[in-house]
């Protein structure tokens, strides 16, 4: 099968994917107690207004019209009209991808500068101190709830030694970075820099530690392989059989789950987004809960449905090229 | 195996540059500029903002920066229902009225106000104040602000504020001076109070020239502070307006954004990010205190907590019983425990310093033998009771919610169990209009910023509201008569006669007064007013 014929199977597949999302989504809102009414109208809204409102909101239709309504809209990118802010679902949505993308790319890169290192490391001086303190590290991180990790960082980072901005994005990447191309002005992105670490670092830290412990398994296991033991021999230095051999085939499933991640910490920035008042999809779906906006809830979760279906594709199409004995078939 | 000394060496000062690296770095990211940057408009931090480009920057030790719990969904002063986006939104518009610190109307842009018959009411609009635009107030515009609110052929809305306006038909301009003529089905002495509470006054011709849309994203009021920047979803930046008519602001310029999380907001607060954080949690509020940057303050609330009971059904159509869930709650005890003292305990339901409050009233006493003798006089001994509460939703509700159940239960014939409720579910079984699919016993908390018990007595205990749970001919009577009575002390007599009368009949377990709690930086000065607005015109800073 040529890459192209995998593609478009993938991309069948995933569209029946995104279909399944978008009705279990749609369902959702049948399946929740409460009205969209109650949250839209006032408390003191007599049944009349009550009925109107849930006139104006298309809430009187039966399933079938709503959902048939629902999907003629999303084929032509339109996701509804928030109930609450009275605008396009799809243009608040979109607005709001951005941030999360920045921060979610940005966890990645933590995890990636200290999980490997440190699992090369933990495998390379195994029952070492280094070791111990590698394992204990990630047990920790992987036992470690997010919104319990951010709201401490910023407790002793932020409040007790001033060194870090508490919360907020005060400036998109891009912006940042057009700042620093046409004016030659670094505030941005330094700002942009400040406010991202102590999120970067509290969504990064689950996926650094489980890093750290998949990569320490692999090089143990490449490390006893008898294509080490010649390099070895060969006379090479340790550093090159270690990070050149060894490493170099334990990236492959490294590889894998970090395309997978990728798409995880998207959904798992949630909480994070919310500690750390992080205008993203997070905040957004939470918002949108609190207040029954179910244009935006359903927007947003089939947005991350989406971005899930294309990360596997990309991961997939690219595993197989990264490791030739895996077939496409 | 031996390792390459002169490797490991090299290693070691590689880390060691990189660490310093990192430090300097760092230190850079957070350097003042960056502080100053977060609150500095150079228009472009926002994905979807709109820079009106009014007014410059500022001076950052002239700016403040409020943090609240949402960002506004609009800023069409029309089209919500929220206090959070009004407390926006009242930066630069304003009422027909003003209130004094008692909540009394007092001139604002109405300067005379009077009733001409039992259908129209007169009001005199203010000369000489200039809209944002740089166009004046006309009687017009008032005039249309008031139907677009009750009329949905007005003004390209329904509004959701009706109701706010109830009983008012619409308005016109009056045939001579700078006055408008509101007309209304019928006597309707709430019509100034709810000019005082409620429909901020835009500009006909700025709205009618713009599609909904934009209206939704900018603002041109008649307010102390206009429009700078507004970021959907992030925040909004205002600016002192020279030529307001009241006087200029002391603060030049506001930057309102929000932060759902409390703990976010106090540590912005204490790391000197924010100058005022609000709906602070009673149980922070010590944390904030013992900064020597921060201090708390507090006003009483429009908000009442009530526990309701259902006058139809067992056990709670009776008086007897509704009384002794009154005695059997400490409420002093959970105003100290659960609400750290920040909370009055009431005894009808209305709030002090409202018009038909009766201050002869006093909160049940906590008794918990007269409750049992009471329990056992009902008949209802032994009785299994449910009370819903709609989780989260007020200030520490939850847990008060929980006390109370606990007293309760604490009676030796009486079970008390708790059931805690999505505030959606629970607020449609209330308003359906159908009382029998009203729960029981069920914790509400009711906001009324018009300073009036009507808007307290008259939703919950006259027949055929959407949400009345108690009727009784005398009460009723009572408050019928105050809603058109246009005398005011025989109508502030029928409204304290009708609390009295609620009180005696029990027909809630009366809760508390929530209180408004913010976290300020100590370089700013404000009083806070119990409607829950944090307008910046108020404040100085030193």
């Amino acid at each position: 099968m040529s890459q192209y014929q995998f593609l478009i199977r993938r991309g069948l597949q995933g569209l029946l994917v995104v279909w399944g999302v978008v009705t279990l989504v749609f369902l959702l809102r049948f399946m929740t107690p409460g009205s969209p009414v109650d949250f839209v109208a006032p408390l003191d809204a007599s049944p009349e207004l009550r009925a109107q409102i849930a006139r104006n909101l298309g809430l009187d239709q039966p399933i079938y019209v709503q959902y048939a309504q629902y999907l003629g809209g999303l084929i032509q990118g339109d996701m509804g009209y928030s109930y609450i802010r009275g605008r396009p679902a799809s243009g608040i949505i979109v607005s709001r991808i951005p941030a999360t993308l920045e921060l979610a790319v940005a966890a990645t890169v933590v995890a990636i500068i200290c999980s490997i290192p440190l699992g090369v490391l933990s495998a390379t001086r195994r029952h070492q101190p280094t070791d111990y303190a590698a394992t204990t590290f990630s047990l920790v991180g992987i036992s470690t709830p997010n919104f319990w990790l951010g709201i401490m960082l910023i407790m002793v980072v932020s409040v007790g030694l001033g060194i870090l901005p508490t919360s907020r994005r005060p400036i998109g990447l891009i912006p940042a970075i057009e700042l620093l191309i046409f004016q030659f002005e670094t505030v941005g992105i330094r700002a942009w820099i400040a406010h991202m670490i102590l999120p970067a670092v509290t969504l990064g830290t689950y996926f650094t530690a489980m890093i750290v412990r998949l990569t320490r398994s692999g090089m143990l296991d490449q490390l006893g392989q008898p294509y080490v033991e010649a390099a070895r021999a060969k006379g090479l230095p340790e550093t090159l059989v270690t990070y050149k051999h060894a490493l170099r085939n334990t990236m492959i499933p490294i590889i894998t789950v970090l395309g997978l991640q990728l798409g995880s910490l998207i959904g798992g920035a949630v909480i994070t987004e919310f500690v750390f008042n992080w205008p993203g999809l997070g905040t957004l779906i939470i918002d949108a809960i609190r207040v029954r906006d179910w244009p935006i809830i359903q927007g947003a979760l089939i947005v991350i449905g989406i971005g899930f279906v294309v990360i596997n594709i990309v991961v997939d199409a690219l595993y197989a090229r990264l490791n030739p004995r895996v077939s496409l078939e | 195996m031996p390792e390459d000394t002169s490797e490991r060496m090299s290693r070691r000062n590689y880390l060691r540059f990189a660490g310093a690296a990192s430090a300097v770095a760092l230190a850079g990211c957070a350097g003042e500029d960056v502080e100053d940057f977060d609150d500095d408009d150079d228009g472009l931090d926002g994905d979807d903002g709109t820079d009106t480009g009014n007014g410059d920057d500022g001076d950052e030790d002239n700016h403040l920066h409020i943090a609240q719990t949402q960002n506004p969904t609009t800023l069409d002063p029309h089209d919500h229902r929220e206090t959070t986006t009004d407390n926006v939104l009242l930066q630069a518009y304003e009422f027909h009225f003003e209130r004094d610190l008692d909540g009394n109307l007092v001139e604002g842009l109405v300067t005379d106000w009077e009733i001409l018959d039992e259908e129209r009411y007169w009001i005199e609009i203010r000369e000489d104040v200039p809209f944002h635009s740089g166009e004046d107030l006309l009687p017009s515009d008032s005039a249309f602000s008031i139907n677009r609110v009750v009329d949905a052929d007005v003004g390209n809305l329904q509004s959701p504020q009706s109701d706010q306006l109830a009983g008012v038909t619409g308005a016109e301009v009056a045939d001579d001076g700078h006055a408008v003529v509101l007309h209304t089905d019928g006597p309707n002495p709430m019509t100034f109070a709810n000019l005082g509470s409620y429909c901020p006054v835009v500009q006909e011709d700025w709205i009618m020239d713009r599609e909904a849309e934009e209206v939704a994203a900018d603002i041109n009021g008649t307010g102390p502070y206009q429009l700078e920047e507004f970021v959907d979803g992030e925040h909004t930046d205002f600016t002192r307006f020279a030529d307001y008519w009241g006087g200029e602001a002391s603060i030049e310029t506001l930057r309102i954004d929000a932060s759902e999380e409390a703990s976010t907001r106090i540590n912005s607060l204490r790391a000197g990010e924010i100058d005022i954080a609000t709906a602070v949690p009673p149980t922070d509020a010590g944390a904030i205190e013992g900064d020597d940057d921060t201090y708390i303050a507090d006003a009483p609330s429009t908000r009442i907590l009530m526990l309701p009971m259902r006058y139809d059904v067992e056990p709670f159509d009776s008086q007897e019983f509704r009384q002794a869930m009154n005695y059997a709650v400490d409420f002093d005890s959970i105003i100290d425990n659960v609400l750290s003292g920040f909370g009055d305990a009431t005894a009808q339901p209305t709030l002090e310093g409202y018009f038909g409050h009766n201050p002869d009233l006093d909160p049940y006493p906590y008794d918990p033998e007269r409750a049992e003798e009471l329990v056992e006089e009902s008949g209802h001994a032994g009785v299994e009771i449910e009370l819903h509460v709609p989780a989260g939703r007020y200030l520490q509700s939850d847990e008060i919610a929980q006390a109370c159940v606990g007293y309760i239960d604490d009676l030796d014939n009486v079970n008390c169990e708790i059931n805690m409720r999505d505030f959606g579910e629970l607020a449609g079984q209330l308003l359906d209009g159908d009382i029998t699919s009203t729960p029981p016993f069920f914790l509400i908390g009711w906001g009324n910023t018009t300073f009036d018990a009507q808007n307290n007595l008259l939703p919950w205990l006259t027949g055929g509201t959407s949400q009345y749970t108690f009727v009784d001919d005398e009460l009723e009577e009572l408050i019928l008569d105050a809603r058109t009575e246009v005398d005011e002390d025989t109508r502030e007599q029928l409204m304290m006669d009708a609390c009295a009368r609620a009180h005696d009949l029990a027909v809630f377990v009366f809760l508390n007064r929530e209180y408004l709690i913010y976290g300020l930086n100590q370089r700013v000065q404000w009083d806070p007013t119990p409607d829950e607005y944090t307008r910046a015109y108020e404040m100085s800073l030193q």
